[in-house]
């Protein structure tokens, strides 16, 4: 009988379709891919056993800098923990602009996850469109916050300034524009006969190794489980807020789902700023001892802090659990093994949206 | 020189390939060398095309403060750019490891001590229109006397 050679094809570190340093080795027999894991460690920076001992007014600005694709979220729920631990009173206020900021941030990062997949099945035309709807985005929460990365927007008690009345007025005429845009693109991207090619029926992930797998987030979301971090937030309660749920459970479901939630995060931001309480925007406060595991929803899923303080605001001990780790698991071991094409590896990768610099830290 | 060379050296400078390596960043200096790609700024209508190929690449970007997984495999890499190359440091981290650079972590910043770096952009990240105004601002030092070998 003849033998079939097995050839291991290594993927990165240096990639043209990741912006990340990852490496990813595919076991194939002929165009079949048989298994494949991930070699990570490029990004190792220690920033949990830099944090240990130092004050809380410098690990806030060390927690933005886990990752720069969603530093709103990293910053909301370091300073939510504090808040948590030392009973600190937040301005109401600032608890919508929080929101706010928070929401402008998960459209550029959806939108940014959107566009890596569509230059990875080689749609350039429709990358080109979402990364110029992306700038737009970026303009709004510069002119919220005052950067376009890295803001330190959010402080214990509130935020670091007051949203003006001009910005009040102009930013939902702007966000109906954008929502008319996403729609032309979304509408675009679910017509197009070679994107379903390239999309429909790839790296399906059913409901059930989701569950068993502890996906996150929008992977989690694409395949039929409701789950979501925002459900238990107080203010998103109040803004009727209504986790989206997909079932298609394969790569179009999910870049799909991620324009719907776009869609959705332009009106939770419309609803937030029509219903602004008044007031200051910032309270004070004195962080004092204890200890907290909190959670939030990042653009790609749950996001942990376990934090432990003393009596000077001391950061003693810390821990961070990100999405990204368990969907980078969940994407070798149940979705990529079995794909049909070795050109379909980086594509359903993409997909997933992975954040390496957070999974590392 | 050459006429022929320093033809070449001329029309060279109309066409740049950049490679883009992360070596241990927040990710927020990648996002913003992905957002020059936008029609907004524009990066194409200066000539320069940005991708991960190190062996058709005039200049590198570095961004991030050198990592351990990176000590040898960014020295292979430098060495696999064909000359002429330059090195451009993008943000703080390969500067001086910014936020990072405190006890207990794994980094080794500069990113200079391991290969030649032409340029620093600083910024915690740098805005678009700075790096595509460091990358137009190497290009006019690196071609002038380049001769290749035979």
């Amino acid at each position: 009988m003849k033998k079939i050679v097995d050839i291991s094809i290594p993927l990165g570190p240096v990639h043209p379709c990741f912006r990340e340093p990852v490496r990813i080795m595919c076991e194939t027999k002929g165009e079949y891919v048989l298994s494949c894991e991930t070699e990570l460690g490029y990004m190792k920076r220690g920033i949990e056993r830099i944090m240990r001992g130092k004050p809380w007014q410098e690990v806030m600005f060390i927690a933005e800098r886990v990752c720069g694709v969603c530093s709103v979220i990293h910053n909301m729920v370091f300073i939510e923990s504090i808040e948590k631990i030392s009973g600190i009173e937040v301005s109401p206020r600032a608890l919508y602009l929080r929101v706010i900021a928070n929401e402008f941030d998960r459209i550029q990062s959806h939108l940014l996850a959107n566009i890596s997949y569509c230059n990875t099945i080689g749609h350039e035309t429709l990358a080109m469109y979402l990364l110029n709807e992306r700038e737009s985005v970026m303009d709004e929460l510069e002119r919220l916050t005052g950067a376009r990365v890295t803001c330190s927007y959010i402080i214990p008690g509130g935020v670091r300034f007051d949203i003006s009345d001009e910005e009040m007025r102009s930013i939902p005429v702007r966000l109906k524009k954008l929502e008319v845009n996403v729609n032309q693109w979304m509408n675009m991207f679910s017509t197009g006969p070679l994107i379903a090619l390239r999309s429909r029926g790839i790296g399906i992930l059913t409901e059930e190794s989701a569950r068993l797998n502890h996906a996150v987030g929008p992977l989690a979301r694409g395949s039929g489980i409701t789950f979501d971090c925002r459900l238990e937030h107080p203010v998103y309660q109040k803004l009727d807020f209504v986790s989206i749920v997909s079932n298609g459970k394969d790569n179009y479901a999910r870049v799909m789902l991620r324009f719907s939630e776009i869609i959705q995060s332009i009106d939770l931001i419309k609803t937030a700023l029509a219903t602004l309480p008044g007031g200051l925007v910032r309270f004070g406060g004195i962080p004092k001892a204890g200890e907290i595991t909190h959670s939030g929803e990042a653009p790609r899923g749950q996001l942990t802090y376990f934090i432990k303080t003393d009596d000077a605001g001391r950061i003693i001990d810390i821990a961070i659990e990100t999405p990204s780790i368990m969907n980078i698991e969940v994407c070798m071991q149940k979705m990529i093994p079995g794909l049909e094409s070795i050109a379909d590896v980086a594509s359903v990768f993409v997909s997933i949206d992975p954040c390496i610099a957070c999974t590392e830290r | 020189m050459t006429a022929f060379q320093s033809i070449m050296n001329i029309v060279r400078r109309r066409s740049i390939h950049v490679c883009y390596v992360d070596a241990g960043s927040c990710n927020g200096c990648g996002i913003e060398v992905l957002a020059c790609l936008a029609p907004r700024y524009d990066i194409g209508q200066y000539g320069i095309v940005i991708h991960n190929n190190p062996r058709e690449a005039d200049i590198l970007l570095v961004a991030g403060a050198f990592t351990p997984g990176w000590d040898d495999k960014l020295r292979i890499l430098w060495d696999k750019i064909p000359a002429p190359k330059a090195a451009i440091a993008i943000g703080n981290c390969p500067q001086s490891g910014s936020v990072f650079n405190r006890r207990g972590s794994y980094i080794d910043p500069p990113v200079s001590k391991h290969i030649p770096v032409y340029a620093n952009v600083s910024g915690c990240p740098p805005r678009p229109t700075e790096i595509i105004a460091a990358i137009l601002a190497q290009i006019p030092k690196i071609f002038p006397d380049f001769k290749a070998e035979p």
